[in-house]
């Protein structure tokens, strides 16, 4: 097990590899969307790292990116119609995002570096460590700017009204993508070189 | 490294096609009658929320037979009853927001003078500015706005940057989003196009 933990802290996705940044500075204004886009991302990931391992003998290495690109598609589109289906008010939130998947290079990554050279099993808890990882790092970040910018919490307003009246005032910035990409680096620099 | 023919390639991208497309139109028709049942739901709830209920989806089907009934064949107007038993009209609104379509319902009172409420909604309008207008802040400052000035004349309600117009009256506009300036000038022109309809 302990081997498929380094995607949660020392590979992160996010903060040591540094991929998969524009959809984290996307998602992260309210903690929902963030939490559910992380889901996704998990089960897109888990997924298609499990299908391209077991085809990997088979795939011929020329066109081996547009063989994952069609693999990682084919469960985005999936995973939207699952949601548009049977949790139509998530899809709703996500709208555009749920079709970005295809491009965060997270997905991508971990198939020409794991998946190709690995077999399903590893390939798929991969997957799954990678995703977890990335979400980690979502949820944090959402945490900050949906409590600090809108002064709620999985849209429950936590900053008493009291706050407000002694003159309070949510931070407009924490809404806005500079500011979790400002928040990505200070928890990139909190976290330090050390391998952990 | 095992060599691919040409041959095999082509096979293999072209099987591996096939397979994903027959699955995904397989699985999308099969799922095709709840997801319409649920934009259906969503649509009449949207039409009840801009008449003033606030009713869950699951329930809005059932509450729509009771609450309104088409006046036309395609799905443009309704007549619907307000919560304190009068009646008005539903009008369809569609326009351009700033990425994609925006669309939503306009229901004017009996007499065809105020407009009772709005519903708004978009396909992929910027989170934070432009897909503010689905908010119930910006949607309740349109309630009791009049259609029609003191001289009588139709201006239907403007959606305006606050502060810039003196000429159209408190009681003709709402103040648009700051920051979202193309999908409130898109607000405003659905309204702009009430009137042919009436």
């Amino acid at each position: 097990m302990k081997k498929y933990l380094g995607p949660l802290s020392k590979d992160n996705p996010i903060l040591v590899q540094t991929l998969g940044v524009c959809s984290a500075l996307a998602v992260t204004a309210q903690l929902k969307p963030a939490v559910v886009m992380a889901l996704s991302v998990t089960v897109v990931c888990a997924c298609s790292n499990f299908i391209i391992s077991l085809m990997r003998n088979t795939i011929p290495p020329r066109i081996r990116i547009i063989v994952q690109l069609l693999v990682v598609s084919f469960f985005v589109i999936l995973v939207d119609l699952l949601l548009q289906s049977y949790l139509y008010d998530v899809s709703k939130m996500l709208s555009v995002f749920v079709g970005l998947i295809i491009t965060n290079c997270i997905i991508m990554g971990r198939l020409e570096a794991f998946a190709l050279s690995h077999r399903p099993f590893p390939s798929f808890m991969d997957g799954v460590m990678n995703g977890l990882g990335y979400g980690l790092v979502l949820v944090v970040v959402a945490f900050f700017r949906e409590l600090l910018g809108s002064g709620t919490l999985w849209n429950n307003q936590v900053v008493p009204d009291s706050w407000y009246a002694a003159g309070y005032l949510n931070n407009g910035l924490m809404i806005l993508p500079p500011m979790a990409l400002i928040l990505i680096g200070v928890i990139i620099w909190a976290k330090g070189p050390k391998a952990v | 490294m095992k060599k691919y023919t040409n041959t095999y390639i082509f096979l293999y991208i072209t099987a591996l096609v096939v397979v994903i497309a027959v699955v995904l139109t397989l699985v999308s028709t099969g799922l095709k009658p709840r997801r319409d049942r649920n934009r259906q739901a969503e649509t009449y709830q949207q039409i009840l929320r801009a008449a003033g209920h606030d009713i869950d989806r699951s329930k809005a089907v059932a509450a729509f037979a009771n609450l309104a009934e088409p006046l036309t064949d395609d799905g443009q107007q309704y007549r619907v009853i307000f919560a304190d038993g009068s009646k008005g009209t539903a009008i369809r609104l569609d326009g351009k927001g700033l990425w994609g379509p925006i669309w939503g319902y306009a229901v004017i009172s009996e007499d065809g003078q105020t407009l009772k409420g709005i519903s708004l909604d978009h396909k992929s309008e910027t989170p934070g500015l432009g897909a503010k207008i689905t908010e119930e802040a910006f949607l309740k400052s349109f309630k009791g706005k009049k259609l029609y000035d003191k001289d009588g004349n139709f201006v239907s309600v403007r959606v305006l940057k606050p502060g810039t117009s003196t000429e159209i009256a408190e009681e003709n506009r709402v103040d648009a989003i700051s920051g979202a300036t193309i999908t409130s000038r898109g607000v405003d022109e659905m309204l702009q196009g009430i009137k042919s309809d009436n």
